[in-house]
């Protein structure tokens, strides 16, 4: 099949997975052996639910699918090992640039405060910080935007989908009850 | 008469048409936007579109699924940057269009074969679903089983990466599945004692990370980059040209649709291998292949387009989804409890009835769009990213939270988003763990009913396999899948074309 230029390794499809077919990226035979670890940990674990007592069991497919599981990531950690390093690609430069690292710490500490803080208070902080760190432009900009684009965020959840995000510490309800007082409706 | 009502539902329900249009012209942007992709705005969107009615809710994300299939064309010929997978192929020819300053017919000619190409996928669909759903009546447990398989080893097996890691893709999301408590004995599988994972891990996390975080995570490697203006000038194309391309495009549709009816494989494997078929038989192109062919155009187009109506197919007779969105709105119809399978198609026509309607509609409205709005288009494009990604990952969190209200959700989300982040960079596809995740269920009901009524005996199963003409046909086929692998096939492949020469 033709392959499109690879300019970029990065899997954005099944058809063009990432990688390179003869050579070994920075931390892909690191991460073929974790694979490897954690399916053979799988697989015990597999056969802790009910061993080999039937082939109906519920453990069966489990435990076949762990195999298999175990087997291929041998077989690629194997054939990873044998590769040899590409040229001119880092760990850090091409595979897990700091930009990334400090996304990631953002997101988890989005979900850390999204109980305590509340939906609004913490994505404003979330929006403002990563806009401000990706685009690296003034102030002016990253508050409008991220802030405006959270409004319209907010109101096509809670009009259009209603969903509900933990409100927090901001007292959401009452605000709307207060606009639709404004408006004249009861509702 | 009553098909055609239900055909018609879309036509008379103001709200339905309304939100098909609303979705094609999302999609149409969703699948524009680089960083943006289908399979993500759908698995994003099922959880928010999860206290809505069943209609509504598949009316949106058909729209979506419609457009974003032909949005990606436009950046791809624009910027030769494919906004979704299935437009990889579409930038090949069509930026070297554009460079020559040919952007506006190529928009339009991809434009019209977009349209042209779904609308055989849906013609296959109306056509042969009812057929398949009655022959799928006939499927035995052990042949759902070795669909499943076989769905999960086609995307490895037909993508340019190594099948290795897409069986190993689809083992884990068969893993996935299984966690938590075991439907028929409730005994606990992969809980490791943790109260967490009794109720297993939500399908949407895994989606919404997979898809959703790690994608945006990807994009954080090119988020300097800035959009080139382009002038564009004429749009629709004229007729001769599009009658001079009816031959290939109808090949290049009838690759589409089967495909996108293969389990597992869609629009993004069609169209590699629609341009593939076109070179082949395209003898003496104008321009040369890769220069700015317009059959490099017609044929990935029309063919991803086509994979849409084929991608439907075994996802509403077998409940086993032609490819990844697909597989998600399948998650959508669970959730708003339909059981998609052969059943679906009897007990509830006029759900399938709905959705050829609404992918007709969808189809028109991915014309209008395409064809119209190329200003506010370009602008919408030239979005920063730097904003862009925040609000893919604010979007992707608030979606795996909304579903359950539950936070561990959105630690399993970025969890897997983490772990898919490195998947990708590895060459390690995701459609496949998707397909493990949903049909993983389907497998093990399954295998367990099969073995069963063999008695637990695996050389009766094995002696069933051969009773079968289907069941055979099934099982050479994984077979296949496996040897193709093999340095076997390599050399005898090596022989036959010795002998030959």
């Amino acid at each position: 099949m033709t392959t499109p230029v690879p300019e970029h390794h990065d899997g954005t499809s099944d058809a063009t997975p990432g990688g390179y077919e003869n050579d070994r990226r920075p931390g892909e035979l690191g991460f073929a052996l974790f694979m490897l670890a954690a399916s053979l940990g799988l697989l015990w674990s597999a056969y802790d639910i009910s061993g080999f007592e039937a082939l109906s069991a519920p453990g069966a497919i489990p435990m076949a699918t762990t195999l298999a599981m175990v087997i291929t990531a041998l077989i690629i950690a194997l054939r990873t090992a044998r590769l040899p390093l590409i040229r001119g690609e880092g760990f850090v430069k091409d595979i897990l640039p700091g930009t990334v690292v400090v996304m990631t710490l953002f997101l988890i500490a989005y979900a850390l405060l999204l109980r305590p803080l509340g939906f609004l208070p913490t994505s404003a902080l979330f929006l403002v910080a990563a806009v401000k760190l990706l685009s690296g432009r003034g102030w002016a900009f990253t508050l409008t935007v991220s802030l405006g684009s959270l409004v319209a965020i907010w109101l096509i959840f809670r009009i259009v989908f209603s969903v509900l995000m933990p409100a927090g510490i901001v007292p959401e309800a009452e605000f709307i009850q207060m606009f639709r007082n404004l408006l004249g409706g009861k509702a | 008469m009553e098909t055609l009502l239900a055909f018609l539902t879309v036509f008379t329900h103001p709200e339905l048409l309304l939100l098909v249009g609303v979705g094609t012209f999302a999609g149409v942007y969703v699948g524009a936007i680089p960083g943006l992709s289908v399979t993500m705005a759908v698995s994003i969107l099922i959880s928010f579109t999860f206290s809505w009615d069943v209609h509504p809710a598949i009316a949106l994300m058909i729209g979506i699924y419609m457009g974003g299939v032909y949005g990606g064309s436009r950046t791809a010929i624009l910027l030769n940057i494919p906004g979704a997978p299935s437009a990889i192929a579409t930038a090949l020819d069509g930026y070297p269009m554009a460079q020559r300053g040919e952007a506006g017919t190529a928009i339009g000619v991809t434009t019209v074969m977009s349209f042209f190409g779904g609308f055989i996928g849906i013609a296959v669909l109306a056509v042969a679903a009812p057929f398949v759903s009655d022959f799928a009546l006939k499927f035995q447990p052990r042949d759902y089983m070795l669909l499943a398989v076989l769905g999960i080893l086609l995307v490895g097996s037909l993508s340019t990466g190594s099948l290795l890691k897409g069986i190993f893709a689809g083992a884990l999301g068969i893993a996935i599945g299984a966690v938590g408590r075991d439907p028929l004995t409730f005994t606990e599988r992969f809980t490791f004692d943790l109260k967490l994972m009794e109720g297993g891990i939500s399908f949407i996390a895994v989606m919404i990370g997979m898809f959703g975080v790690s994608e945006a995570l990807m994009q954080l490697h090119h988020v300097n980059k800035a959009a080139v203006r382009q002038k564009i000038s004429r749009i629709v194309p004229s007729f001769s040209t599009i009658r001079k391309y009816l031959p290939l495009s109808l090949q290049t549709s009838s690759i589409g649709v089967i495909i996108g009816a293969l389990p597992g494989t869609g629009g993004d494997i069609a169209a590699l291998m629609a341009y593939d078929h076109a070179k082949r038989v395209t003898k003496s192109p104008e321009v040369p292949f890769g220069k700015g062919a317009m059959e490099g155009l017609v044929a990935p187009e029309t063919a991803n387009n086509a994979a849409v109506g084929g991608a439907f197919i075994p996802m509403m007779t077998l409940g086993i989804p032609g490819d990844a969105v697909t597989a998600i709105m399948i998650g959508a119809l669970f959730i708003h409890g339909l059981n998609p399978g052969p059943m679906l198609m009897i007990d509830q026509p006029d759900m399938f009835w709905f959705i050829v309607g609404a992918l007709v509609m969808a189809n028109f409205f991915m014309l209008l769009f395409g064809l119209t709005g190329i200003k506010l288009f370009t602008r919408i494009v030239e979005m920063p990213r730097a904003v862009l990604i925040p609000l893919i990952m604010l979007l992707s969190i608030v979606g795996a939270y909304a579903v359950n209200n539950s936070i561990s959700d959105v630690y399993w989300m970025l969890g897997f988003g983490v772990f898919g982040y490195f998947m990708r960079h590895y060459g390690y596809p995701l459609g496949p763990v998707i397909l493990g995740v949903i049909l993983s269920r389907l497998l093990d009901d399954n295998w367990r009913r099969a073995i069963i009524s063999e008695r637990e005996d695996l050389g009766r199963f094995f002696a069933g396999l051969f009773s079968s003409p289907l069941s055979t046909i099934l099982f050479l086929s994984v077979v296949l899948i496996f040897v193709s692998q093999t340095p076997l096939w390599t050399r005898a492949k090596a022989r036959l074309a010795r002998k030959a020469a």
